[in-house]
């Protein structure tokens, strides 16, 4: 094979020539097909078939038949589904607020002149090379066994129960571990972001006297603002869909008391729900589109891109 | 009508499959795929045998070897992988012929009429109908007999004999008995129940299902249920199950105080550790309890929740059973197979090892002292699949009942288990 390279056009200086924008190259709509193709084939596709399922009684296989909006008008009255929609959003915040409260703090202090800086940001980043599963399970052993063995043993019963355990509380154990995994990717683009701050300014405001509060509030805050924009809409999508993590450590309960969106469309493919948790599948994914166009206009006004 | 043609190609969300991580439903387009067909060559059929129970995969590899070597005409291809069958069903491509355990969610296949009907085999007269009438408990097609017990498991309060001789504790026939029981044992420092709420799972199989059991008529009640007709004049879980329910709350004084947050291992840790007289499990515990304790010796009895000792019935199911899709490659040749494997030598024998009982007519009750409590119940008929077993998990009742043993709210629990299922009903994804 030889390598020669394609002439290059634009070398020339024909390129004076006033081109209106004209006709794109046909290669390179032949070269979007395949993706085009195999997206439409993997994800338009089934979903399309998903919002046709959602209007029928189809079980999953075998016959059915067409139901009309019955399965949506079930739905918005089932307390289960929506207990599981006011879990799902108020986790969602919950966990947004804290992951980026804590992933900017952590920011800070690993991009300030300390030492083992570079081994300090390795160890802030191991728990995302860990599958959510296993970390749910070693906090279930944690949550479950040793803090209230610790606890016990300090004679404050009130504590020496698993948290997991308890309807009131068991969602403050998901946070405590949904963040514990959320946080390192959220880290990673606030230290981008950080790393973008001309240290001049930064000097030039101690000049000024500024104290470090205010060098956060007055130069930081806003020169990362955009990130923090980025990470809210990234975390809010995936914590919308918590499933495994919930798995892991409540499997939804006690009683119904952590069960997830996700986790209740996925009951309807082993019970027979095949059709409503469709029709479930099909709101929370307008609720999930409106909240990021919501958010993504939020960030045109602000001026960043994802 | 319903179909027996290749099933339609059920497709889903990508978001639910990135979820659920099953990236082979991913292709559930309407693939002509035959799971198995004939194999190539040999002149003989090739059948998949679906029989993926984990404990006993050596058991069944090993019949297959029999019976591929006492004929020539059929190769059984012992399929033992732990999936799930509805896709397989989905993409046309079940198995050829199947030993599996029989539920809810089985039952659908029956319902759609995808199974071969197993009336005309002379094996299907050799089965006790008390445990044939309990495959159309959850669901039938016409008048078929679609599917055949194999091996039927019996449930109860698993309790260690030692510690009820030594408190002079008989095994109790009455609710007031079994309360008395606990006292005893309470006030003699031994943990009378021991109950493991963490995995919800061991709460549906045990105190639910057997309460439920002993205390109502759990069959009537879901025939009921089940039949056709809107529900307004059927009984409800409220009025059905309220005084059973009162009498499980009660019940938990003598709990281990910690039931909430302990689980299935834990359970059979202590039970083997010798510090608990009552433990609500199935007879797959016992296997786990012999590791620690090899030589404990245990029994079984039936809970009573009523003062009426003829109230107690014993919570079964059908553990494995045998049927036979109609788009098997040779539905003659895997009936053949079913026929062979309800053979009493076969059939029977199984059972006496594993901790199970014989669907077959006459057949003797298995010896193991352990389930041998139970062992006058299956001979009576006074056997019932469990209440938690009837209801599709789209409504999580386990979760429901474990929410209740925390708050008390036995009747908040029986008031959602109703409107749920109304609700189910009302968009007949039931019947």
């Amino acid at each position: 094979m030889s390598t020669t390279a394609p002439p290059r056009r634009s070398e020339a200086p024909v390129a004076v020539r006033p081109q209106r924008r004209r006709k794109v190259d046909a290669a390179f709509y032949v070269m979007l097909l395949p993706a085009l193709a195999l997206f439409t084939l993997l994800i338009i596709g089934p979903a399309l078939a998903g919002m046709y399922f959602s209007v029928t009684n189809y079980v999953g296989y075998g016959e059915y038949s067409f139901v009309g909006l019955a399965n949506y008008l079930v739905l918005f009255t089932d307390p289960r589904i929506l207990a599981a929609y006011g879990f799902t959003l108020g986790f969602s915040v919950v966990a947004v607020l804290l992951v980026n409260a804590i992933a900017l703090f952590l920011a800070v202090l690993l991009n300030s002149k300390i030492r083992f800086k570079t081994a300090l940001r390795g160890v802030f980043f191991i728990p995302m090379v860990v599958s959510g599963i296993v970390i749910a399970y070693v906090f279930n052993y944690i949550f479950s066994t040793s803090l209230p063995a610790v606890f016990g043993s300090l004679g404050i019963t009130a504590w020496s129960s698993s948290i997991l355990a308890n309807e009131s509380w068991a969602w403050v154990a998901v946070v405590i571990v949904t963040a514990w995994q959320a946080i390192p990717s959220a880290l990673i683009i606030y230290l981008a972001g950080l790393l973008a701050i001309p240290e001049e300014v930064y000097e030039a405001s101690s000049l000024d006297g500024a104290t470090p509060w205010r060098q956060f509030t007055a130069i930081t805050l806003p020169l990362v603002a955009g990130y923090v924009v980025i990470n809210t809409v990234l975390g809010f999508k995936n914590f919308l869909n918590a499933y495994d993590i919930i798995v892991g450590l409540t499997n939804g309960g006690p009683g119904t008391a952590t069960s997830s969106v996700a986790m209740t469309i996925f009951t309807g493919f082993t019970s027979g729900d095949y059709a409503y948790q469709m029709a479930n599948a099909v709101v929370f994914f307008i609720i999930t589109v409106v909240i990021s166009v919501l958010q993504l206009r939020i960030i045109n006004r602000r001026g960043v891109s994802l | 009508m319903l179909v027996n043609g290749p099933p339609r190609g059920g497709i889903s969300r990508r978001s639910l499959l990135r979820i659920a991580g099953l990236g082979a439903a991913a292709g559930a387009l309407p693939l002509s795929l035959s799971g198995c067909g004939a194999g190539a060559g040999s002149g003989g059929t090739t059948l998949r045998w679906v029989a993926n129970k984990p404990e006993v995969l050596a058991v069944f590899d090993e019949l297959a070897a029999q019976y591929n070597a006492s004929q020539s005409g059929v190769v059984i291809d012992h399929d033992g992988t732990q999936t799930s069958i509805v896709p397989q069903f989905v993409r046309g491509g079940p198995p050829d012929v199947a030993c599996y355990n029989y539920n809810l969610e089985t039952s659908n296949y029956v319902r759609g009429g995808v199974l071969a009907d197993l009336a005309a085999l002379p094996a299907a007269q050799t089965i006790n109908p008390d445990y044939q009438s309990l495959v159309t408990q959850y669901a039938s097609y016409e008048d078929e007999t679609s599917v055949l017990p194999w091996s039927v498991t019996a449930a109860g309060v698993i309790y260690n004999v030692q510690l009820f001789a030594d408190n002079g504790v008989e095994v109790p026939e009455t609710y007031s008995q079994l309360v008395e029981a606990c006292q005893k044992f309470r006030s003699a420092g031994v943990t009378p129940i021991y109950t493991t709420a963490r995995d919800v799972w061991t709460l549906g199989q045990g105190m639910w299902d057997y309460a439920t059991g002993s205390g109502a008529d759990v069959p009537a009640f879901f025939a009921a249920k089940l039949a056709e007709g809107d529900e307004s004049g059927k009984p409800t879980f409220l009025e059905t199950f309220s005084p059973v329910m009162r009498n499980v709350l009660d019940l938990r004084q003598y709990f281990n105080p910690d039931f909430a947050s302990k689980t299935y291992a834990d359970g059979n840790l202590a039970m083997a550790q010798g510090q608990v007289a009552m433990y609500l499990q199935g007879p797959w515990a016992f296997g786990e309890i012999a590791k620690t304790s090899p030589d404990l010796e245990l029994g079984t009895f039936s809970i009573p929740m009523t003062e009426d000792a003829d109230d107690r019935a014993v919570r079964v199911n059908l553990d494995l059973a045998m049927w036979v899709p109609t788009a098997s490659a040779s539905v003659e040749d895997a009936q053949a197979f079913v026929s062979w494997m309800m053979q009493p030598e076969i059939c029977t024998a199984y059972n006496q090892e594993n901790l199970a009982f014989s669907p077959l007519q006459g057949a003797p009750s298995t010896a193991d002292p352990r389930i041998a409590g139970l062992a006058p119940y299956l001979d009576a008929g006074r056997i019932y699949q469990g209440a938690g077993t009837f209801v599709p998990n789209t409504i999580p009742l386990q979760n429901y009942f474990q929410g209740a043993l925390l708050d008390g709210d036995g009747e908040g629990m029986l008031r959602t288990l109703d409107a749920d299922w109304d609700r189910l009903a009302a968009r007949s994804a039931l019947s």
